[in-house]
């Protein structure tokens, strides 16, 4: 192994430690008490926050913004299948993948990528996204952009591996930090909107109540 | 309001780092700034400004949070735009959550990631109150509560005289002198509320609820004590003051040895007391607490009353009142109990859980100095009317009548806003000797 390798390894057990933090911390800090006489079955609630509440059909934020929504899927995927080629990198088996496969690998990052200049480009150019933004939005994409990339030119030419585990290394300091922190904390809000919705007995919404 | 002391703020900032639960932990956290949230708020649909997109009232706190209590912001507070808790950031706060937001949670429920902004819009109204920056107009009106028993400090006298000459008006109507408006009376089976709108604006809706209960022999009383439904100290964000509000009903409900508590049809009232009602006690409540909403439909649905929906030939619409349906979970009801009233009902395009606001929730007909703005977004809920080509919006909220009166006179609609009550009263079949 090389220094980039354990600078890599060092940088995922330092981000991982640091996540597990957070995530403790939340899993601490528990549910709200709720002393109100419950409505609902919150187990379906928790479980349709998490599907057909995320529905692109029952969202604005998917069927008003559906180019938008689009390139936000295909980067989170790019950002899911570098996830699991870093672990396939880190152990070695990346070698595995033949040619057929590396090729769609990387197109379909290149893509990915694509959308995620896209979500860049919008945010720096509509005035009220601007508006919403700070330092750490553009940081993020910027490097979940260099990452994604990064996996991608490593596949295609294997001595790309010290640029590729230097940005991943940033990347991985970075995650429990500024907002890539929505990685788990989605999860928790997700939950939590589930067992508030599912408490009253809003959620799961039937066919009858919308 | 007061100068900025240091005691002052960390009692502000108390509120967003004392975590008794992970969940305002989390919609801290969780907001990515997509702003895909800004068309499912009525603010920015009709006054696309970057200041009405929801996620904005959001990060404001959140800003505020990060710049006390995460590592990037007290150290870079500029990478994440962690702001002070200053003279200027406490204006915009004002500005955002009291004066550009119902609370009305629509978009919540279209975030792409499942921020709880109404949550967090509650959360930051509770910091601003904890260092008293609740604005005059709201705070006159969580005073006249705690100070009168009832927001609109009506006098037991006048309260007590209107309601006499309701029942005569009502004993007069069914001809029966036991049709009663009882008072004070021990061990019913319900403990009705009012929203004090009623004794004091709309007082024909109390003798509909009454009619309702004549016909369903309902054993029933209103205290004088304590019948206003409505806690707006839900939407000061003054949680002592909430405390003291429920607490006087839940304290009632006791006196009066009643079984059930009755909520009048108010959407934010029945969720103050339904569901934080409880919270704010810190226990649960030893009887049941239910809306008028409900018990009209469970009455039809009985056999209870009988109604006749040909008599109604205009066509009804329904507005949802967001604290009601999108954060109380009465859904259903509602539709069941106009299906029995009228056979001319059209829905509203959206409609129940998510449903726009009237404009008029959050607190916002109390405030006076953001009544230019309220009457500028309730252009959503004109159009919505307009478009089912109604002639009657039944809604089961007072505040919601109160707004959507001053919407249809604002834009014109020639519509007339109805309670529920109101039309369960008229498509009333009485038995034949009560005729
Ligand atoms: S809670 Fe309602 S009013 Fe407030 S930001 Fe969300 S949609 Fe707008
Ligand atoms: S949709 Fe949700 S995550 Fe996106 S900006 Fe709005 S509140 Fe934030």
């Amino acid at each position: 192994m090389f220094w980039y390798h354990w600078m890599m390894i060092v940088s995922l057990a330092i981000s991982m430690l640091a996540c597990l933090a957070h995530i403790i911390k939340l899993i601490r800090l528990g549910k709200p008490i709720d002393y109100s006489q419950k409505a609902g079955d919150i187990s379906s609630a928790i479980k349709y926050s998490f599907t057909k509440a995320m529905s692109p059909a029952k969202k604005e934020s998917a069927y008003l913004h559906l180019p938008t929504y689009t390139a936000g899927i295909i980067y989170h995927l790019g950002t899911f299948l570098s996830i699991f080629l870093f672990f396939m990198i880190i152990l070695d088996l990346h070698e595995l993948l033949n040619t057929v496969l590396d090729i769609v690998i990387i197109g379909f990052l290149a893509l990915s990528t694509i959308s995620g200049i896209g979500i860049l480009i919008k945010r720096l150019s509509k005035k009220t996204l601007k508006a919403l933004s700070n330092p750490d939005d553009y940081i993020s994409n910027i490097l979940v952009n260099l990452y994604q990339l990064a996996t991608a030119y490593v596949l295609f030419d294997s001595s790309a591996i010290v640029i590729y585990t230097m940005i991943t290394s940033a990347l991985l300091l970075y995650l429990p930090l500024g907002k890539l922190k929505h990685a788990f904390y989605f999860f928790a809000a997700r939950y939590h909107l589930g067992y508030f919705y599912g408490w009253r007995n809003v959620w799961p919404i039937s066919n009858h109540k919308n | 309001m007061g100068v900025l002391t240091e005691e002052i703020k960390q009692r502000g900032l108390e509120v967003l780092s004392s975590h008794g639960n992970s969940k305002l932990l989390t919609h801290l956290n969780s907001c990515v700034h997509c702003g895909l949230c800004s068309n499912s708020c009525v603010y920015y649909k009709v006054d696309a400004d970057e200041h009405y997109v929801p996620a904005k009232k959001v990060d404001i706190v959140a800003s505020i949070y990060r710049r006390y209590n995460t590592f990037l912001g007290k150290t870079l507070p500029k990478l994440t735009n962690a702001r002070d808790l200053d003279e200027t950031s406490i204006d915009e706060l004002v500005d955002l959550l009291f004066g550009s937001c119902t609370m009305c949670g629509r978009c919540t429920l279209h975030c792409s990631i499942g921020v709880d902004i109404g949550y967090v819009v509650r959360k930051g109204r509770e910091m601003l109150s904890a260092m008293g920056y609740v604005p005059k107009t709201l705070q006159a009106t969580v005073d006249a509560a705690i100070e009168t028993g009832n927001n609109m400090s009506i006098s037991t006298e006048e309260f007590v005289d209107t309601l006499k000459w309701l029942e005569d008006d009502l004993q007069y109507e069914l001809d029966d002198e036991n049709a009663n408006i009882p008072l004070n009376e021990k061990s019913k089976n319900v403990m009705y509320t009012l929203n004090p709108r009623e004794p004091k604006f709309f007082p024909l809706s109390i003798s509909a609820m009454a009619k309702v209960f004549y016909a369903a022999k309902e054993s029933w009383t209103l205290s004088t004590e304590m019948y206003d439904v409505t806690n707006y100290a839900f939407f000061s964000g003054n949680m002592d003051e909430a405390n003291i509000i429920a607490q006087r009903m839940d304290t009632e409900m006791k006196n009066l040895d009643a079984t059930k508590c009755v909520l009048a049809e108010c959407g934010h009232g029945s969720r103050a007391y339904k569901w934080e009602g409880p919270n704010y006690l810190g226990r649960k409540l030893p009887y049941e607490v239910t809306t008028s909403v409900e018990l009209l439909a469970q009455y039809i649905r009985d056999g209870r009353i009988k109604l006749d929906p040909e008599r109604l030939s205009e066509v009804v619409t329904l507005h949802d009142p967001c604290n009601l349906a999108r954060s109380g979970g009465v859904i259903e009801e509602q539709r069941y109990i106009l299906s029995h009233v009228t056979k001319n009902f059209v829905e509203m395009t959206p409609h129940g859980v998510d449903n726009f606001c009237c404009g008029g929730g959050g607190g916002q007909l109390a405030m006076s100095e953001y009544n230019e703005r309220r009457m500028k977004i309730a252009k959503v809920k004109a159009d919505q009317i307009k478009s089912t080509g109604a002639s009657i919006v039944a809604t089961p909220c007072h505040n919601c009548v109160d707004q959507l009166t001053q919407i249809d006179q604002h834009y014109k609609l020639g519509v007339k806003i109805m309670t529920l009550a109101e039309l369960v009263a008229d498509a009333l079949v009485l038995d034949e000797e009560k005729k």
